[in-house]
């Protein structure tokens, strides 16, 4: 697989604005040895590309449910894709992978009571045509969570005001 | 290292939502859809970081470190606690995420790999080396259907 073209400069903006996106153009430039307007047009470039995306990331159990689990799905292989997609549209479901395996697809869950955690997992998507098992495992304690590197799916949304 | 939870107002919920549009967004121009000033935003931001509550950070794709091959494992543990097994499984770069679970296996972990070659490094000279692992399941991601991040475990490492 042909990846994108990255150099040197690309990876290290990318550093930089993976600790913090707030730092101004102006510093990047600066403490990077380049001109603002170099900054600004690799910043557009790789956003266009869809390499990065600027999000702000809010805890776990603040404004958040607090707890995460992995509901292990087995579905017909012949609707996986439909039966993924319609996954994805539960607004608790924050990840669905469809993988080869134990099962064929995993969505990732974020809840707060075991309640909604059943009632995702068994009254909806077990309910739904196709789907012949699902199990669930939750998170109890999380030792690495490295939310920085991820699939940035969606339009690549453009938005910079570095400077 | 444990912070103190803070709460957050309505004030801080609205500058969120305008940090989740644009994280790169100035504090003046969030100052101004709000009707605060510029002072008040960055200190409303730098309360919430402080406190482990928010990161304004970029993202970046798979894609652009190279990783094409993305595998969820589930891990069975026999002989030693499953919380060691799981702070050995930190140290390995390509193991992006470590929860200790509930249910038929006791850890799960996200790992990616440029390429399928790596796979049997990973096996032979680095899961083999750690003590207590009895089985591993693995499930290749074919498709990411979706992803979203922006609500992590900001306390955990690898943050």
């Amino acid at each position: 697989m042909a990846g994108p073209q990255l150099d040197d400069f690309d990876r290290q903006l990318i550093e930089v604005l993976g600790r913090d996106a707030r730092i101004s153009n102006r510093k990047i430039a600066a403490d990077l040895g380049v001109t603002e307007g170099t900054v600004r047009g690799r910043i557009r470039r790789l956003q266009q590309e869809r390499l990065i995306a600027f999000t702000a990331l809010t805890s776990l159990g603040l404004e958040n449910p607090t707890k995460l689990a992995f509901i292990g799905v087995q579905a017909d292989v012949g609707s996986v894709k439909e039966i993924a997609a319609r996954i994805a549209e539960l607004a608790q479901i924050t990840g669905v992978l469809i993988t080869m395996g134990r099962s064929n697809i995993i969505a990732i869950c974020l809840f707060d009571k075991l309640e909604q955690l059943v009632e995702i997992a068994s009254d909806q998507i077990l309910a739904m045509p196709g789907v012949h098992h699902v199990e669930t495992s939750i998170a109890v304690k999380t030792y690495k969570y490295n939310a920085r590197i991820v699939k940035i799916t969606g339009a690549g949304k453009v938005v910079d005001n570095g400077d | 290292m444990d912070k103190a939870p803070i709460s957050m107002d309505d004030i801080d919920r609205a500058i969120v939502v305008h940090l989740r549009r644009n994280g790169r967004a100035t504090n003046q121009q969030i100052a101004d859809q709000l009707s605060l000033t510029a002072a008040t935003v960055s200190a409303r931001i730098r309360r919430m970081e402080e406190a482990d509550a928010l990161r304004v950070v970029a993202v970046s794709d798979f894609s652009a470190h190279g990783y094409n091959v993305l595998l969820e494992i589930a891990i069975e543990v026999d002989g030693r606690p499953a919380s060691e097994v799981a702070e050995a499984l930190t140290l390995l770069p390509e193991v992006f995420a470590v929860h200790l679970v509930t249910g038929r296996y006791d850890i799960d972990i996200l790992v990616a790999l440029h390429d399928f070659e790596e796979l049997s490094d990973l096996m032979m000279n680095k899961l083999a080396r750690i003590g207590g692992i009895r089985s591993l399941m693995p499930a290749i991601a074919i498709d990411v259907v979706k992803y979203e991040f922006d609500v992590a475990p900001i306390e955990a490492k690898g943050m």
